[in-house]
């Protein structure tokens, strides 16, 4: 190849080598997919419940969530994207969004057409089997935040989720040294984690105090690994990354 | 035909010619039984066949080092408990909740059928995204719902899933559950389920007894659960799907 494939595209490449095993032929498929760029604020929809979708949305730069609004105007956030993450893959197969797609930051997208992945997946069976395999993995996760807000502790939901996320960055190489961005606001982590915004702030004093994090603005800084893994009961198993990328 | 439960259920979200209709039918290659509380698939395993369920209901569940277990979801007849194990490693593990009926279907052929019919291949995707939308909707639940709307949510939403694949007859359906996987399935204590399951009950909404579920007021379950079953994707696939056809 004369020229590699432009960053975004490399974004989408890189995700789906954290879960499979691609070609050099499957890289260029996907370096030729075509991509609409558009940026997008902090707190804004990508995709509302109820719309149906005809493109996907791969995250190229920012914090992007999926939720869900209950009549009583509270929010509950369902899942993290970073960027490598097409979190609304489900539309090329379930028509109608049964939640809302929002970003935590600013940040950029690349809309890809339905038809252009189906076409891709349709040449590429290996292809169709890393999207699956992603979708599955996304339920994974899902099942994940179920055990920790039926089950565990705030202490150990909050680091669990900093692992998490941790994990996944330092996947994507998001991340310098044992720093990685984490714009995320107590109230949205009141909101992914079925807690209140006080009990977040008391959690996450904890955590400084006992020397597991620095959170400084937007960036974490884990101090001590194996004691944060301990503290948030996490195994990253369910991330289903292939060889090193867990740890 | 053994796997007509499986074709029905796939039939929920897309239709299929009959061609189709027949390569599925023809998935199942051998059948056995189950007894109550033998589990079906274990954390770690890396099966070779997926499992569905003919006849009969199942759990998926996962138990934390603590002890502490949490339900994450009720399986119905037509429903893979396994599907997931085509890609990954089983993380979680899935257990009968009385006698079973499990259908086996080997992963070579059900990849050489999905290879043959691109439709096939698709509809099975969706149960497994119709499947994590359920997931989602119960972390919704625990993470914002009382625990008076999550138990009227979980019954509302059995009772779809069991009317579409015709296993509820007058607002009447088999739900073998205890008490103690209801409260592992919400995020409850068994105090408090008890105390909730009694106020439905005494607000005439329901009664659960003995594995027998009956909805007695829809239109009042439906509200105290604030449900809404658009996260099952039934009808609206359907449209979609014939709409293209």
């Amino acid at each position: 190849m004369a020229q590699g494939p432009s960053s975004e595209h490399a974004r989408l490449i890189r995700k789906l080598e954290t879960i499979a095993v691609l070609s050099d032929m499957e890289r260029t498929a996907l370096a030729g997919l075509p991509l609409r760029l558009k940026p997008f604020v902090e707190n804004s929809d990508l995709t509302r419940e109820g719309e149906a979708p005809t493109e996907c949305c791969l995250i190229v730069e920012g914090l992007v969530c999926r939720y869900k609004l209950l009549g009583a105007g509270q929010r509950q956030i369902m899942s993290l994207h970073l960027p490598g993450d097409i979190p609304d893959l489900q539309s090329l197969h379930l028509g109608v969004m049964d939640h809302s797609m929002g970003s935590l930051t600013a940040g950029r997208a690349a809309y890809v057409p339905h038809a252009a992945v189906r076409d891709l997946s349709d040449r590429f069976p290996n292809l169709t089997a890393a999207l699956w395999r992603d979708s599955l993995i996304d339920a994974s996760v899902t099942r994940e935040w179920l055990c920790g807000i039926g089950r565990r502790s705030a202490h150990q939901r909050i680091a669990h989720l900093i692992c998490e996320v941790f994990v996944r960055s330092r996947a994507l190489h998001l991340i310098e040294e044992k720093t990685f961005e984490f714009s995320i606001t107590q109230a949205e982590l009141g909101d992914a984690l079925g807690l209140s915004t006080v009990h977040v702030n008391r959690v996450l004093q904890d955590l400084r105090a006992d020397a597991l994090i620095t959170w400084r603005g937007k960036s974490i800084l884990v101090l001590d690994w194996p004691r944060l893994r301990t503290a948030g009961d996490f195994d990253p198993a369910y991330l289903h990354l292939l060889g090193g990328a867990a740890f | 035909m053994m796997g007509t439960r499986l074709t029905s259920n796939l039939q929920l979200y897309g239709a299929l010619s009959a061609d189709e209709q027949r390569a599925v039918d023809g998935l199942v290659t051998s059948t056995r039984g189950v007894a109550a509380g033998e589990d079906l698939v274990v954390e770690g395993d890396t099966p070779m066949q997926c499992r569905v369920l003919l006849d009969g209901q199942a759990f998926r569940h996962r138990t934390l080092p603590d002890g502490r277990r949490q339900v994450m979801a009720f399986h119905i007849p037509g429903d893979v408990c396994d599907l997931q194990g085509m890609f990954l490693t089983m993380d979680h593990n899935v257990t009968a909740l009385g006698p079973c009926e499990v259908g086996l279907i080997p992963h070579a052929r059900l990849s050489d059928v999905m290879e043959a019919h691109p439709r096939i291949a698709q509809g099975f995707w969706r149960l497994s995204l119709v499947e994590a939308a359920i997931f989602r909707e119960w972390m919704v639940g625990m993470g914002r719902r009382t625990a008076y709307a999550r138990i009227a949510h979980l019954f509302c939403e059995m009772i779809v899933r069991l009317r579409a694949m015709g296993l509820v007859q007058q607002n009447r359906c088999h739900f073998p559950i205890t008490q103690q996987h209801l409260s592992d399935a919400l995020g409850l204590s068994a105090v408090h389920t008890n105390r909730t399951l009694q106020a439905l009950r005494g607000e005439g909404l329901l009664s659960f007894q003995g594995g027998e579920l009956a909805i007695l007021d829809w239109p009042g379950l439906k509200a105290a659960g604030e449900f809404d079953d658009g996260y099952l994707h039934q009808a609206k696939i359907a449209a979609i799907s014939a709409a293209g056809a």
